[in-house]
């Protein structure tokens, strides 16, 4: 374990946030070995809508800049929306949008405000998983505006024969490299908010390029390596 | 407009220091335990959740996959 046997990160992620953990996905077993496997943390609000996500490993630095990085962007969009639930999300959704075009040297336009859902859940049209919920949807990221003029060394044009995972086209089709939590950013500049849920098959399938088989299910031993007795072994 | 009930809980709870309520240890009989990390875990996602409305705290939940015995993927 790196990042979250740190103890400074176990001290700031205990002091903000109360945790759990899920079973996702699936991973490949050839022949006795067991291949793949991945993580995400989602950093959600207590009524299960994702704020923000950390997808794949990061170190312990990483994880304790994103959890602070989190806490203070949500003080910041509590005070701006004063207690409106629709400017909370529109600040949050620009804050990623922030992060990107700084970070990252992309230009995204947040979606500040999401249309009323047309799919239900119970018609016998939609498609359910055999344990009867749908299934995670794939959501579709904001298109990239190109890169931003004061950022731009930081927007790194994708070269050829790039991963095409990694690649991103803006819209004027140009190519751009954008790595795991940049592509995060993108998608919660419009998708922030939304419950966890909905959010889960998009950070794994598209964003970590690993199949979603199930719904999340929870699990006894998250990390059976792990001797509890003696914490970061 | 709209409003969402635990925004004022939580923004109380993140204007002051936790350590001034006390907040900032978990009851080891609330949580599943720490499963060798520095983290204390809940059993599942909603009573991390119900835990978070009731201690004003923002929710950490982790998602898992395959095969973990390499330390470096979390």
């Amino acid at each position: 374990m790196n990042a979250l046997a740190n103890p400074e990160v176990g001290k700031f992620i205990n002091e903000h946030f109360c945790s759990s953990f899920q079973k996702v996905a699936t991973f490949r077993i050839v022949g006795n070995q067991k291949q793949g496997g991945n993580v995400a943390a989602y950093f959600c609000a207590p009524d299960g809508r994702v704020l923000h996500v950390v997808a794949g490993p990061v170190d312990a630095g990483t994880m304790l800049n994103e959890a602070k990085w989190m806490v203070d962007s949500t003080k910041k969009a509590i005070a701006e929306a004063k207690n409106d639930g629709a400017k909370f999300k529109a600040a949050f959704r620009k804050m990623h949008a922030e992060r990107l075009r700084q970070q990252y040297g992309l230009v995204v336009e947040p979606v500040t405000f999401d249309p009323p859902d047309v799919q239900d859940s119970n018609s016998a049209l939609t498609y359910n998983d055999p344990s009867g919920r749908p299934l995670a949807p794939k959501l579709p990221p904001p298109p990239i505006e190109g890169p931003d003029v004061t950022f731009r060394l930081q927007a790194k044009e994708a070269g050829r024969g790039e991963n095409a995972d990694a690649a991103v086209r803006d819209r004027k089709g140009g190519a751009w490299a954008l790595g795991t939590q940049g592509r995060v950013h993108q998608l919660m500049a419009a998708h922030s908010m939304l419950k966890i849920e909905l959010v889960y098959g998009t950070v794994f399938e598209n964003i970590l390029g690993e199949k979603v088989s199930t719904k999340p299910v929870e699990v006894a031993t998250p990390f059976p390596w792990v001797d509890a007795k003696r914490p970061g072994r | 407009m709209r409003s969402l009930a635990w925004l004022s809980a939580v923004a109380l709870c993140l204007a002051v220091a936790p350590t001034a309520f006390g907040r900032d240890t978990v009851k080891p009989a609330e949580t599943c335990g720490d499963h060798g990390t520095s983290i204390d875990f809940f059993d599942t996602p909603s009573e991390a959740a119900r835990a978070a409305l009731k201690q004003e705290k923002l929710v950490f939940v982790l998602h898992v996959s395959g095969n973990f015995e390499d330390p470096r993927f979390t």
